[in-house]
């Protein structure tokens, strides 16, 4: 969309089949920037944390799917931040530079500008943005630090089965349909996704989210109200200027 | 010196400009939010502390618009066959060579435009607490930012129209606005209703 990123973004790619649960993503994703550990209880799930949270950038949902054939059956999905190129986030922001794009196409922020309105977590379609107790929104922020300077993200850098992959976008999403995954999660959706998934099953039963969308009165203010008020600012004083010009203010002494 | 007449209490005055400032500013401020001014932000000490500032400004609006409205509710609810007169020649506005109707102490284009502030100013104030106090609720923060909005594009619209009315298109009007005060001869002419009514015609 607005981004001039489709040529050289850079996104992950999830392949939740190749998952084996280990969580090295998420230690290496703590690792890196520096987060503490959550204190947790357990839930009767692997799944630890619970949710993303202000300190946990990323995770790995668990999910039990038994069926007739596979009664069995256990899913890994890595989730964190979209990377949306129509990121709702950055849409609604009043800050600038508190959420911001990078050259890779990534969806960065910067605490030291967030202001805390919270305004983010009703923008994005995913329910990623997280407040901590400093008040300040925090998230995956693909390792921008490292990818500026040619490193992959520390969760992809860790993963060691493959199932975590950092790239050009085209290409990691051209190999994963070449390798037979028959379903790419987020080619398209909002503008296309910073974080692709490749499935070989229907999305649905990994847990994703069918047809993401920025709420629709977001999108509205984004697209009609915003500009509007830009424009009907400069709309009525031109009016009143060409009023003044063309017919005049009241003289009284005229009048009766 | 012309004999003056009083037209808006002390009281009136003081209100209209701290209702007047704290708008101007909160508007100043929404641009800023709406589109990273960040020349506007930094006059406020940066973007943090500009929402605090537009956060408490809001509650300044709020009380100047309660009071505002001891002030001019009543006259703004009232209209009369004149008023209706009025609307038809676009109160005079669009040509000066129409005859307007006699009016009272304030014209159907003026009690319209309180009405679509109070209005206006009752939702932005609304919606605005809601985005300050209620972040954790997804229903009123996002009714609350679709109304907040809607209610800015009314005020950028409606307050320009206000100032240019109240300044360049009408000489002498701002005077009122600085001391109550107008000279009793334009005041019979202005507003002969409001004249007669109170027997200094």
């Amino acid at each position: 969309m607005a981004n001039d990123n489709t040529t050289n973004r850079k996104s992950i790619l999830v392949t939740p089949e190749l998952c084996i649960g280990c969580r090295a993503c998420q230690v290496a994703c703590k690792s890196w920037n520096q987060l503490p550990a959550i204190k947790t209880k357990n839930n009767g799930t692997y799944q630890n944390p619970p949710d993303l949270a202000a300190a946990a950038f990323n995770i790995i949902r668990y999910s039990e799917v038994p069926s007739q054939e596979n009664p069995v059956r256990w899913l890994f999905v890595s989730q964190r931040c979209m990377h949306c190129d129509d990121a709702g986030c950055m849409n609604i922001c009043p800050t600038p530079g508190a959420i911001y794009r990078t050259a890779e196409g990534a969806v960065a922020t910067d605490a030291s500008k967030c202001i805390g309105c919270k305004l983010c977590v009703q923008a994005c379609p995913f329910n990623v943005p997280r407040y901590g107790e400093d008040g300040k929104m925090s998230k995956c922020h693909l390792c921008f630090d490292r990818i500026a300077n040619g490193m992959s993200p520390a969760c992809t850098k860790t993963c060691p089965t493959g199932a975590l992959q950092f790239g050009d976008r085209a290409e990691l999403i051209a190999a994963a349909k070449k390798d037979g995954y028959g379903t790419i999660y987020g080619e398209q959706d909002l503008g296309g996704l910073g974080s692709v998934y490749a499935f070989k099953d229907e999305p649905k039963l990994y847990g994703m989210k069918e047809n993401p969308q920025i709420p629709a009165s977001v999108v509205f203010w984004h697209t009609y109200l915003k500009p509007l008020s830009a424009i009907g600012l400069g709309g009525v004083v031109a009016a009143a200027a060409i009023h003044y010009l063309a017919i005049g203010p009241h003289k009284d002494d005229k009048e009766v | 010196m012309a004999e003056m007449i009083r037209k808006s209490s002390v009281a009136e005055v003081i209100n209209h400009w701290i209702l007047a400032g704290s708008c101007m500013l909160l508007m100043l401020s929404g641009f800023a939010f709406l589109f990273h001014l960040e020349p506007v932000g930094s006059v406020f000490g940066g973007f943090e502390s500009m929402k605090n500032v537009h956060n408490w400004l809001g509650v300044v609006f709020c009380i100047s618009l309660l009071i505002s409205m001891v002030h001019y509710l009543k006259d703004a609810f009232e209209y009369d066959a004149d008023d209706v007169q009025w609307f038809k020649v676009a109160g005079g506005y669009l040509s000066h060579k129409v005859k307007v109707p006699p009016m009272g102490k304030y014209n159907p284009g003026q009690k319209l435009y309180y009405l679509a502030i109070v209005g206006a100013g009752i939702a932005i104030a609304l919606s605005g607490f809601g985005i300050w106090l209620m972040k954790d609720n997804s229903t009123v923060m996002l009714l609350s930012h679709l109304v907040h909005n809607i209610a800015f594009l009314i005020f950028v619209l409606a307050v320009p129209v206000h100032i240019y009315l109240g300044t360049l298109a009408n000489p002498g009007t701002f005077q009122i606005m600085v001391n109550g005060m107008m000279p009793l001869a334009d005041a019979r002419k202005k507003h002969p209703k409001w004249i007669k009514a109170i027997g200094r015609m």
